[in-house]
This record gives structure tokens, C-alpha cells and sequence, in this order.
């Protein structure tokens, strides 16, 4: 038990020191590193939950893919992110009064929660059907029956996230040459090559 | 085992193919095939509403709970597509004009009409969110979709900032109702807050929360301040649809939400939505009356109009949830009709935006202006036109359920509101006549015109007819 | 205390001495490498390759790696500090761990994981920090555009490198390395997934960034890239990197088409030689792919390279992983699968409820359709 507790505190702190981090540091590549690092700490508190498949997914996902694109994007542009800082301090107060506020609502729903009586009826334990299997296939097995509604849905709106990148941003410019590889396949040697004979001394 | 009935979801599936086979189809051909793509669109809405007709609507709830069909969702999905066909219509010109014409335009507009059908049917909190997330995310691009206009891409990025946001609020709300019920399922969540002698602070927020996510996506006071911004911006096209058809399904989840899994807790949301409700009356009324833009002018009136629409909701009986569909569906044809005229201010084939751009049009267009007239006359709640009985029967039942206070104050605002809707119709036919807008008005915008023209003046003569399926439809949720 | 010796204490003197030797292993591979490499290259081009150290030039790698050791650590004075040192670190610890789940033979596994090649790949997708972080904090532009080519050629080759590794999952039916190697595959398998051992082959010498994907270094165009401005040890953890992850790429290949410790088909007879020689043998082959497609082909452009991941990969992967699902399933052939049950049965349910709702429909709009009709003929009379 000491070494689980010891691993929880471990991740929960540097998840939680690099998600400072994130919104304090001044260069906003150190910022998506600490990000990176803060993905990476709650993938093993998710490990520690048992939940090793969602946890590599989120490495896979997020740190493998989503924030490579963050720091391509953070290092291409020439953004001076203090400059656009500074007009946001005096946002700090309302900032400040809406996280106190937010603060002291969590704090009374925590030292007034309540569940509702019979709440163990209530949830749905889809999980314990899948005793002794591991996390993946019961997963699996959830998602396509129980939840293939959300689960679709989910598609759908990824699709349309698809076609409004797609929309927003894709350009044809004009006078951009590109390899056409099946043009270049198709050509044929008898039509664009004529082999001359040269006679000595009497030129093309 | 889980049941794959499949029947209820009918209109959305062919709805998502349809969308899909067209997208490809444009892929294939390019921009040039857009006008084809946006009436092919409106043809598979077609198809959709009468695969709805001829559905059985009958309280059906499938797919493990998540799907409900039943004659209210039937109904709000026949405005819904009704509300997508008509501003299908109206946009094919303009996006020609505008040079934005892309295919993408009218499959987005499909799959935000999939997400917003799936909206009303919802039947889970976890239902709700992915479909009113389909809704939103089409939106957002629709919003950005000149992008070479700077203000069109300003209004895209205000929205989804806004709307990322209050998706936060509501996914915050929801896991409060969650952690308090153990469920996300409507039935369940209903069944757990029956049997409570006192309401815990966790519903209380949770409620606060998810009502706070919902009320930016009909742009009720005070969470409304992206609307004027984003009406603005948007193309013009994207904004008729915006105050069409998005209020429908959100109004139509609202009170979905309310009447199923939050009625016990009915005095609870009550108090939210009627500050909610008078609070977007008063701003819609009087920070109209400011505005030069007409489309600033309509984002107002907008949130005026679903300040109403709420007086209703917070009544809390069949009557008023009847008399909320009825208005909501007035409310979709007079604004279609209202931006069929905003579409067409145009001069030598640039938009023209501004309440000025209309002086004197009683002489220069007077067809436009009388219909105009009418559409501003029913807005403001005259009688005999269609507008003013969807108020009326709001006000009866507020009346009826003893909302006094609310019932007068909405009166009043919508006196004051009377107000700018007047000074339109005074600007067009007592003003000095500018320069004539271009003529070319195509052929769908004038039947738009037309058919809200003749809905609005022929309502008074067999209202029955409309008012009691809108009652129906809203009466299932009490059952 | 003596409790949680025996608890723990115990376990992690185990598992240390297994890292020792599983890094001590790979290490010892990568200088050998770094060797074979050499030779192989000479033997394609008609020379002798290292010679002079040691016995048939044995020794060089241990000559070099004193080199590098020997050398000045150079830190340019504009670079970030910090993240330039950490870059090599990284890379080089990313590609030591990855191995913590790889079998080298029936049970001889530091972890065994359900979820282990999930973790291969999350690591092996890591590894792309390593190399855009020393790019960037290099402050060089040569560096900084061989990072950047390094990251979108890696985001991209991952992705049909993933479709790939589902094709596989979808007929082994497990995410477990030792599971994998042990899952039956009847030679129709092998057949159907032979053409994604090719494209994996392809993607793999892109994601270790070896010709002809090496833009990240480019010598010819970009000095070097995200390598430039680095010497001595920093560099050297670079490259053991490198050359550790072709190792432990081609581990993975083996262990995903070539069937891991198993003795090749039709030498079974051969059973007797230890399953860990056999991981050998074929890793080295895997290995020596990468060696000989160095030695013979020419860089390819970056938009060649992009086409081919996007255009090319990535459409005939997705294809790929629907023309499995179906095969296993018109087969009933998926694994795990007991007896012969019909899979498709809520699918098919859901039609047959879809076209009697449809007809449903059909009904309804007929019988509307006849009262209009009723009505005008009604009106007609």
C-alpha cells in the first residue's frame, strides 16, 4: 500500500505542479511541455485506477499526436505571448471573484453532499458483467451495445470537425505545381521522346 | 439484451447518409455543384419528414434508453426540418452572390439538423450533450464559413470560445446530477428526485449549471452577449438560420429537460427561468431600439422573443408548454419571412445591412414593403396576424397559472419592443426613397415570402387547427 | 521493515537485474549494429568496411564509443539550456524502455501487460519529443527544420502504422505481446495480413527516420538536422537512440508478423534451439532490410514522403482493417470467438426492424395518398 500511495502522490503532485506550470511559464513551447508532462502524470493515475487501456490511449492520443501538432503550431508562429499578457491583467479581479465563487460552491457541495436514497439501484454497474475479463474487451463489448447511440454520435461529430477544418482552411492557390505521379506514370516514351539520327557534319 | 430497434431513428439515419453520399458527391464535382447539393439536401429533408409522417408516434424509447420518439419530439422535428428546408432556400442565391457558394454549406447544415433531431429526442443526459455538441460544432463552422470576411471569422471563434464554455458549464452541471443520482437516464433521474423531502444543494447547482449551458444556446439574458456579435458576423444566410432553427431544438430540449427528469424539482428551475425569461424580454426590448444594423436589430429581437417563449416554460403546465411550441413556431415563420427581405437588401450586388438601407422602399419595392409591414406587425403582436396570438396564448396561460407579474411585465416590454418594430415600418414608408435595391429576387425566396406571408394573415381564420396539434405534441410531455 | 523486504525488496532486486541485462543486451546489439551497418554498407559497395581494429575490425565500435566519450559536451550559447540537454535524454530513455514488454521468448518478459502494445506504440509515438525538442532548443535553423519535418513525418506514418497494428489486434484478438506471438494463424491469416507487413516495413524505416525517410537528418540538404549542433555524449545518446529504436522496431515486427520466439514454419523440426536465437535470427533480418534499403536507395522528397503517408498508406490501411473485420467475421474465424454464432445478429435484427418500419411507412403514405386521391375523385364525381 505504501508504494501505491507513494505512486499516487507522485503523479497527482507533478500533474498538478506541470498544470501550473502550463499557464505560468513564459515560453509557450515550455508551456505545451509542461502540458505533455501533465497528460503523462494522468495517464498513471488512470494506470493506478485500473483503467491501463484508456491510459494509453490518452499517451497515444494526446501525447502522440495532439500535442505534436500544439508545439508545431506554438514553434511556427512568432507570437510574443508576454506582449499579449499584458492587457490581460486587469481581468485578473473578475477572474479572481468568479474562481472564488466557483470555489466556495464546491467547497459547500462538498461539506453538504448528499447522495439520493437507493442511489445504488440507480447506477448502471455495466462492469460487473465483465468480471475476470480486462478492460479492453469489456470496453469493447460496452460500446457497441450499450452505447453504440453516443458511441456513433461521437462519429458523426467528429465528422462534421473533419469538414469544418477541411472548410475553413484548405486554400487551392493558384500557380502551385505538383507531382501528378499517375500523369508522370501514364506518359509514354513514344509520345513526348523522338529519336533523331544524326548524320556527322550536317547537324539537327 | 439490448434492443437494435432502429425505426425511430429513421429520419436521422437517412439524414446522416444522405449527408454523407452528398458530401462525396461534392467532393467529386466541386464547387460548381453546389446549388445541385443544397436542393438535394432540402429534397433528402423531404424525404425525412415523410419518413416522420409516416412513422408510428407512439411513445417509443429505444437504444438503451438514450432515444426517445414520441409525438412531441415527432412534432419539434417536423419544425426543425420545415425551419432547414426554408433556409435552404434562402440561401442558395445569397451564397452565389456572396461568392461563398461550397458545398460543404448544405451538408453542414444537414448534420447540425441531425444533431438538433437528436436534441429533442433525447432521453439522456449523456444523449442530450453528444447531440446538442453535433449541433454546436456545425455551427460554429457555419458561423466562420465567409472566411475571407474578418467578421465573419471574428463571429466563429466568439461562438465556439462562448459555446466551448457553457458545453463546460453543462457537462459540470451534469456530473453534479450524476453524482447526486447515480444515473444519467431521464426516467431514473425523475424517479430519484421524486421521493425527496428536501432538495440538496448538489441538484441546486447541478440544475443551476445545466441550465446556464442551455440558456447560452438559446441566448437568454444573461448569458446572450455573443448573439448581437455573432448575428452580425456571420453571413447572412448562416444568421437566418442561426435565428430559425437552433432556437426550435434548444427550446424543444429545454423543456424536454424540465418536464421529464426535473419536475419534482419544479420550484427549484422555476425561480432560474423567470428571472431568465424577464430579464431577455427587458434587454431584447430596449437594446433593440439602439441599433442601426438589422441584423443587430434581429439578434435582440431574437433574445426578446425567447424571453417570451420561457414565460412559458416556467408556467409549468400542459397549457403553457403548448403555448410555447405554438409560439416558437410562429416565431420560426416570421423570421423566415423577415430575412427573406433581409437576404434581398442588395445593392449593385453588395449587401446592404442597415434599418436606412430601407427608407422609402414602399416606393421603390412596394411588395417588399407591405410584406415587410406584415412581418413587423406580427412581431410587435398585432392582431389579427399570426404573431399576436402566439403571445396571446402564452400570456393566458402565465394568466391562468397566476405568473401575474409576468404576464404584465411581458405586456409591457413587448409595447416597448412594438416600438422598433414600428420605427422599421416607418423608415420604409414615410422616409425619403434612396437609390432601389437590386431586383433579382430568385424564385425560392419569393415562395418563402409568400407562404410566411399567408401563414401570418390566413392563422386567424382556422387557428384550432395548428394550435391543438402544438398542444398535443407538448401535452405527451405531462403523461 | 523486514516485511516490506520481503514484500517488496525481493521483487526489485529481481526486476533491476533484469533491466541490467535487457539494457546490456540492447546496448551490446546497437554496437554490434553500428558494426554490421558498416560492413553490410561495405560489402554493397565493394569495400571492406572496418578492418583495422581489432580482429576483422571487431573492436571499432568500442573504439568509437571511447571516442565519444572522450569528447567536449559543446552547449551553443543560444540555446534553452535545459531542454537541449534533456532532448538526447529523452530520446535515448524512451528508446530503452519500450523494451520492458517485449518477449524475447516464452515468458522471458520484464512486464507482462494486457495492454502491451498499446504501450509499444504510445512509447514509440514519444519518441518524436525527443527529436522536436533538440530541434527547437538548438536555436539553429538547420536543427529547427529538421525537427519539424521529424514531427509531421512521424504524426503521419504513426497513424496507418495504427490501422496496421489493429489489423493484427483484429486477428489475434489480444493486446498481449506473448499472446500475440502464441495467437493460431492458419495461412490464409498470413496471407491477408502479408500485405500490411510491407506497408509496416515501409512505415517503420519512417518512423526511425533511416533512408529513404531521413529528412530529419538530411546530411546532403540540412547538415545533419536536428543533430547539428550537438557533440560528444549528447550525440552519442542520439545515435544509440537511434540505432536502438531500428532494433526495437524491428522487434516489434517480428513479434507482430514473423511469429516472436516460434521457429520459422517448416523448420518446427528445430525446436530444440532456444526461442530467444530465434528472436535473433529474424530481428536481425528485420535489420537487415533497413541496412539494405540504406545502401540502395536514393532520399525521397518531403512531399513524396507526406503523399505517401496520406495518399497512399493511410487509405490502403483503412481499407485493409475493414477487408480483415470482414474476412474474420464471414469466416467465423474472429478469436475468442467459441462456436460458431452468428455475430451479424443485431446488425441483421436492426435491418429487419428498419425495413418493416419502412414498410410501415410506405403503408401509411399509401393510405394517405389514396384518401387524396379518394377525395379528389370525390370531387370529380
Amino acid at each position: 500500500m505504501i508504494v501505491q500511495a507513494f505512486a499516487f502522490y507522485l503523479f497527482a503532485g507533478i500533474l498538478t505542479v506541470s498544470a501550473l506550470m502550463v499557464i505560468t511559464a513564459r515560453n509557450p513551447v515550455h508551456s505545451v511541455l509542461f502540458l505533455v508532462l501533465a497528460f503523462f502524470n494522468a495517464a498513471g493515475l488512470f494506470v493506478m485506477l485500473g483503467a491501463e487501456f484508456i491510459a494509453l490511449i490518452l499517451v497515444i492520443v494526446y501525447v502522440g499526436a495532439v500535442a505534436v501538432l500544439f508545439l508545431f503550431v506554438v514553434m511556427m508562429l512568432d507570437i510574443n505571448f508576454s506582449d499579449m499578457r499584458k492587457g490581460a491583467m486587469q481581468y485578473v479581479p473578475i477572474g479572481m471573484v468568479i474562481g472564488a465563487v466557483l470555489l466556495t460552491e464546491l467547497v459547500m457541495l462538498y461539506g453538504t453532499w448528499q447522495f439520493v436514497p437507493g442511489r445504488e439501484q440507480n447506477i448502471a454497474d455495466p462492469v460487473a458483467a465483465f468480471a475476470g475479463q480486462n478492460n479492453t474487451e469489456a470496453l469493447g463489448q460496452l460500446i457497441y451495445t450499450n452505447y453504440i447511440f453516443a458511441f456513433q454520435t461521437a462519429g458523426l461529430i467528429l465528422f462534421v470537425a473533419m469538414i469544418g477544418a477541411i472548410v475553413l482552411t484548405h486554400r487551392t492557390r493558384a500557380g502551385v505545381r505538383k507531382q501528378a505521379v499517375s500523369d508522370q506514370q501514364a506518359r509514354n516514351p513514344a509520345d513526348v521522346l523522338e529519336i533523331q539520327k544524326i548524320t556527322p557534319k550536317t547537324g539537327v | 439484451m439490448i434492443d437494435f430497434n432502429l425505426v425511430p431513428l429513421l429520419p436521422e439515419l437517412f439524414l446522416a447518409m444522405a449527408a454523407m453520399g452528398l458530401l462525396i458527391v461534392g467532393v467529386a464535382h466541386g464547387n460548381s455543384v453546389t446549388p445541385v447539393i443544397c436542393w438535394a439536401c432540402a429534397a433528402a429533408l423531404v424525404v425525412a419528414s415523410f419518413l416522420l409522417f409516416g412513422m408510428s408516434w407512439e411513445k417509443q424509447i429505444v437504444l438503451n434508453g438514450m432515444f426517445v420518439f414520441d409525438n412531441f419530439a415527432g412534432f419539434m422535428k417536423l419544425l426543425i426540418i420545415l425551419g432547414l428546408i426554408t433556409t435552404l432556400a434562402l440561401s442558395v442565391k445569397y451564397l452565389e452572390q456572396e461568392r461563398i457558394s461550397r458545398f460543404e454549406y448544405p451538408v453542414l447544415i444537414v448534420l447540425a439538423g441531425i444533431g438538433m433531431m437528436m436534441m429533442v429526442s433525447a432521453s439522456n443526459l449523456l444523449a442530450l450533450y453528444m447531440g446538442l455538441e453535433l449541433q454546436s460544432l456545425s455551427l460554429y463552422v457555419l458561423a466562420a464559413f465567409n472566411r475571407n470576411s474578418l467578421r465573419s471569422a471574428e463571429a466563429g471563434i466568439k461562438y465556439f470560445v462562448l459555446g466551448a464554455l457553457s458545453s463546460g458549464m453543462l457537462l459540470f452541471g451534469i456530473s453534479l446530477i450524476y453524482g447526486f443520482t447515480g444515473s444519467i437516464d431521464f426516467g431514473v433521474i425523475r424517479g430519484a428526485l421524486e421521493g425527496l423531502e428536501a432538495i440538496p444543494f448538489g441538484v441546486t447547482f447541478g440544475l443551476v449549471f445545466i441550465l446556464a449551458g442551455l440558456a447560452f444556446k438559446i441566448s437568454a439574458v444573461p448569458f446572450h452577449m455573443w448573439t448581437p456579435d455573432v448575428y452580425q458576423g456571420a453571413p447572412t444566410c448562416v444568421t437566418a438560420l442561426f435565428a430559425i432553427v437552433p432556437k426550435v431544438a434548444a427550446i424543444g430540449l429545454l423543456m424536454r429537460l424540465l418536464y421529464e427528469p426535473f419536475l419534482p424539482v419544479h420550484d427549484q428551475w422555476m425561480q432560474i427561468i423567470y428571472f431568465v425569461s424577464l430579464g431577455s424580454m427587458v434587454l431584447g426590448a430596449f437594446a433593440a431600439i439602439a441599433q442601426a444594423n438589422i441584423k443587430r436589430l434581429l439578434a435582440y429581437s431574437s433574445i426578446g422573443n425567447m424571453g417570451y417563449a420561457l414565460i412559458g416554460i416556467v408556467v409549468g403546465t400542459p397549457e403553457g408548454a403548448g403555448a410555447v411550441v405554438l409560439y416558437i413556431l410562429i416565431y420560426m415563420v416570421m423570421t423566415a419571412g423577415v430575412f427573406a427581405i433581409v437576404l434581398g437588401m442588395r445593392r449593385d450586388g453588395i449587401a446592404a445591412e442597415d434599418i436606412s438601407d430601407l427608407s422609402g422602399l414602399s416606393k421603390t419595392n412596394p411588395i417588399q414593403a407591405y410584406a415587410m409591414a406584415i412581418f413587423m406587425f406580427s412581431m410587435s403582436g398585432i392582431p389579427p396576424l399570426a404573431g399576436f396570438f402566439g403571445k396571446l396564448f402564452i400570456f393566458q396561460a402565465a394568466v391562468s397559472a397566476e405568473f401575474y407579474v409576468l404576464a404584465t411585465l411581458g405586456i409591457m416590454t413587448s409595447v416597448v419592443a412594438a416600438y422598433y418594430y414600428l420605427k422599421i415600418i416607418k423608415v420604409m414608408f414615410f422616409d425619403e426613397s434612396i437609390e432601389a435595391f437590386d431586383k433579382d429576387i430568385p424564385f425560392a425566396r419569393r415562395v418563402v415570402l409568400f407562404v410566411a406571408v399567408a401563414f401570418l394573415l390566413v392563422f386567424v381564420i382556422r387557428p384550432e387547427a395548428i394550435v391543438e396539434s402544438a398542444q398535443n405534441a407538448a401535452a405527451v410531455l405531462f403523461t | 521493515m523486514i516485511e516490506l523486504w520481503n514484500t517488496y525488496g525481493i521483487w526489485t532486486a529481481w526486476t533491476l537485474l533484469y533491466i541490467v541485462l535487457i539494457v546490456g543486451g540492447v546496448m551490446f546489439s546497437v554496437a554490434y549494429l553500428t558494426y554490421a551497418e558498416r560492413k553490410v554498407l561495405g560489402g554493397m559497395q565493394r569495400r571492406q568496411g572496418p578492418m583495422t581494429v581489432g580482429p576483422f575490425g571487431l573492436l571499432q565500435p568500442i573504439a568509437d564509443g571511447i571516442k565519444l566519450f572522450s569528447k567536449e559536451t559543446i552547449i551553443p550559447s543560444q540555446a534553452h539550456r535545459v531542454v537541449f540537454l534533456l532532448a538526447p535524454m529523452m530520446l535515448f530513455a524512451l528508446s530503452l524502455v519500450a523494451w520492458a514488454v517485449i518477449p524475447f521468448d516464452k515468458g522471458w518478459v520484464l512486464a507482462n501487460i494486457n495492454v502491451g502494445i498499446l504501450y509499444l506504440f504510445a512509447i514509440s509515438s514519444m519518441g518524436v519529443y525527443g527529436i522536436i525538442m533538440a530541434g527547437w532548443a538548438s536555436n539553429s535553423r538547420y536543427a529547427f527544420l529538421g525537427g519539424l519535418r521529424s514531427a509531421s513525418q512521424m504524426v503521419s506514418y504513426e497513424v496507418s502504422m495504427g490501422l496496421i497494428i489493429v489489423c493484427v489486434l483484429l486477428c489475434t484478438g489480444s493486446l498481449n505481446m506473448q499472446e500475440i506471438v502464441l495467437a493460431p494463424r492458419p495461412i490464409w491469416m498470413q496471407v491477408l495480413l502479408f500485405p500490411m507487413f510491407i506497408v509496416f516495413l515501409v512505415s517503420i524505416l519512417a518512423e526511425t527516420n533511416r533512408t529513404p525517410f531521413d529528412l530529419p537528418e538530411g546530411e546532403s540538404e540540412i547538415t545533419g538536422g536536428f543533430m547539428v549542433e550537438y557533440s560528444a555524449m549528447t550525440y552519442a545518446l542520439f545515435f544509440l537512440g537511434e540505432y536502438a529504436n531500428m532494433i526495437l522496431m524491428s522487434a516489434m515486427a517480428v513479434i507482430l508478423f514473423l511469429g516472436g520466439w516460434l521457429p520459422l514454419p517448416l523448420l518446427g523440426f528445430l525446436t530444440f534451439v532456444p526461442g530467444i536465437v530465434w528472436f535473433a535470427l529474424k530481428t536481425a533480418g528485420v535489420l537487415f532490410f533497413f541496412l539494405w534499403s540504406r545502401a540502395t536507395l536514393p532520399r525521397f522528397r518531403y512531399d513524396q514522403l507526406m503523399r505517401l503517408g496520406w495518399k497512399i498508406f493511410l487509405p490502403l490501411t483503412l481499407a485493409w482493417v475493414v477487408i480483415v473485420s470482414g474476412t474474420l467475421l464471414s469466416l467465423d474465424a474472429l478469436p475468442g470467438q467459441k462456436e460458431k454464432a452468428n455475430l451479424l445478429a443485431p446488425v441483421e435484427r436492426s435491418v429487419e426492424s428498419l425495413i418493416e418500419g419502412g414498410e410501415e411507412i410506405l403503408r401509411a403514405i399509401e393510405s394517405v395518398g389514396d384518401e387524396i386521391v379518394g377525395d379528389e375523385a370525390v370531387d370529380e364525381e
